[in-house]
């Protein structure tokens, strides 16, 4: 019972930023699919792309030849800094506020001291991480699908990217359950902030770095962001290494995390 | 009769090299106001929230509504109504969701929620506000109202009259003699010496973590020493009373000295033996004795 009213809670505290995240996505992702029809600006886009050095397309996430096509301009848009940003958002916010902004505010005192487990506050913090996130993939996809049903491109439907949304909100649940174990083990949500974005800045920069730099190729598995490559889904489907180590990492965290807290002095 | 709402033995609790609370050992009956009092840092605060499960102790062992001190279970806390010492909430909800959230928590419901808002004088248009604009003393009584809104079995009230206006400080002991009547237990901290004397039924006084005096508030009055005042019509010995006490002030036709219960009947008869022409004993008030124990 309790986490039906702790999950109230995190609607009633999250729900407010959670509009315009939402929004944002699905005008970025349609916004894609106007600028993949649009030829003068696909065609920019496209001798933009041959032209670019392969440290820049690396940046995108565009390695792949299919980049210059119209589905892989829509994909470019799920592979996005801006998108990877919108859904950075709620997975550091949400962890975050949930145990150690509880703790630093003074307000975790006031909901522990009820009959409350500790491994329910952690499974409120999941649920509301995740359905937020859900909410936000299925956003992008919507964009995408009221781009390509306004406007359709020849040969690209919106039904493939609904596994690029999938594998979008896996990796970000995954970033999320290990801001759930950050949180676990903080006593104030900005350190716990810092940290989750720090990871999330270092995972992407190492993931950038080892594809560009083939001394540090090696590394790029130690990366989160290596497991998730939404031109690879458009082309070949999503790979199962691609599920299972965000998955497992994600669960690790979470087994951590409530061992953690449950020990822990608030 | 079962066991006793609060039953410690050996209480402890480090923060590193700090020892927050040592030794501590408690029994709070049922029905009890109980108060507690102590200096800044004297463990209060360590001792409410090791009975509330919010940290481990180090040592010792104990239950409270017959559960142990740190189990893992937590239906209990469900008869238990907890007021923080620093009361923070948060401060994009309104008053009335603050109370709704944390009554949906407690698993019973708010019966006694309308009388305490209307004894403390909050009124729905103020519930109706997002806490941020809500004044020190305003938060105190959100704080108070959340804490016995599901009529707890055993409160533990840390600082609860901090920022309350006097007329609402009335109100509030009131309250909490209402709840003694139902058979309440009351475990309240608090730095106000006459609300303590006022409100409650026994006393423990703590000091770096340790509890040196523990007993009902007459009790630990008695054990402290008299003020004796004695004026004299002609110059007289003063050092000679010395050894009855502790000379305060100790002038030729004037005397002030604290002295222990036991030494009085002496110390009378020496001044009977004096050119006494007037002689005053002071009750010490629970501040003298609590003063006592910390100076």
């Amino acid at each position: 019972m309790s986490v039906g009213v702790l999950l109230r809670h995190h609607a009633r505290l999250h729900r407010v930023p959670l509009v315009p995240l939402a929004l944002g996505l699905a005008l970025f992702e349609w916004m894609m699919t106007f600028v993949a029809g649009e030829p003068s600006v696909s065609w920019f886009l496209t001798s933009a792309l041959r032209a670019a050095p392969p440290e820049f397309l690396a940046l995108l996430n565009q390695d792949l030849l299919l980049g210059v096509s119209a589905q892989g301009i829509v994909g470019v848009g799920y592979a996005h800094p801006f998108a990877l940003m919108m859904m950075a958002v709620w997975a550091v916010r949400v962890p975050s506020a949930a145990l150690a902004g509880e703790i630093g505010r003074g307000t975790m005192d006031l909901v522990a001291a009820r009959p409350v487990t500790r491994a329910s506050q952690i499974a409120a913090a999941l649920v509301a991480l995740l359905v937020g996130l859900v909410i936000l993939a299925a956003a992008a996809w919507a964009g995408t699908l009221l781009g390509l049903t306004l406007r359709p491109l020849a040969g690209v439907s919106a039904v493939r990217y609904l596994p690029v949304a999938g594998a979008l909100c896996l990796i970000f649940a995954c970033f999320g359950a290990v801001g759930i174990l950050v949180s676990a083990l903080a006593r104030e949500a900005g350190v716990a902030i810092a940290w989750l974005s720090g990871l999330l800045a270092g995972s992407y920069v190492l993931d950038y770095a080892a594809r560009v730099w083939p001394r540090i190729a090696a590394l790029r598995p130690v990366s989160l962001f290596r497991y998730y490559e939404p031109q690879q889904v458009l082309s070949a489907g999503l790979a199962l290494h691609d599920v299972v180590v965000p998955a497992a990492v994600g669960a690790a965290a979470l087994i951590v995390a409530f061992g953690v807290f449950a020990r822990r002095d608030l | 009769m079962g066991a006793p709402p609060i039953h410690v033995r050996g209480l402890g609790k480090r923060y590193g090299p700090v020892v927050a609370l040592k030794d501590l050992s408690l029994d709070v009956a049922e029905g009890e106001v109980f108060g507690f009092l102590g200096p800044n840092g004297a463990g209060k605060t360590t001792t409410i929230r090791l009975l509330l499960g919010l940290i481990r102790p180090d040592s010792g062992e104990g239950t409270v509504l017959g559960h142990p001190v740190g189990a893992r279970g937590v239906a209990w806390r469900g008869d238990i109504g907890f007021l923080p010492g620093d009361m923070a909430f948060w401060p994009r909800l309104s008053g009335a969701d603050t109370l709704d959230f944390l009554a949906g928590l407690s698993g019973r419901p708010p019966a006694g929620r309308a009388q305490l808002l209307e004894r403390l004088g909050l009124a729905a248009p103020e519930l109706a506000r997002h806490v941020h604009t809500y004044s020190d003393g305003m938060k105190q009584k959100l704080g108070l109202v959340q804490a016995l809104q599901c009529e707890p079995r055993l409160a533990l009230l840390d600082e609860p009259t901090k920022g309350l206006d006097p007329l609402v400080q009335q109100a509030f002991y009131e309250i909490v003699t209402d709840m003694r009547k139902t058979g309440a237990t009351v475990f309240l901290s608090s730095h106000v010496l006459p609300e303590v004397e006022r409100v409650c039924d026994r006393v423990a006084m703590l000091r770096a973590g340790a509890v040196v005096s523990v007993g009902d508030v007459e009790t630990l009055r008695r054990a402290a020493r008299r003020r004796v005042i004695a004026d004299f019509s002609a110059d007289a010995d003063a050092a000679s009373l010395a050894h009855f006490g502790e000379l305060i002030i100790a002038q030729p036709r004037h005397v002030e000295l604290l002295v222990a219960q036991a030494a009085l009947p002496a110390l009378i008869v020496r001044l009977g033996m004096m050119p006494l022409s007037d002689v005053v004993v002071e009750r010490p008030t629970l501040e003298e004795a609590f003063l006592e124990h910390y100076r």
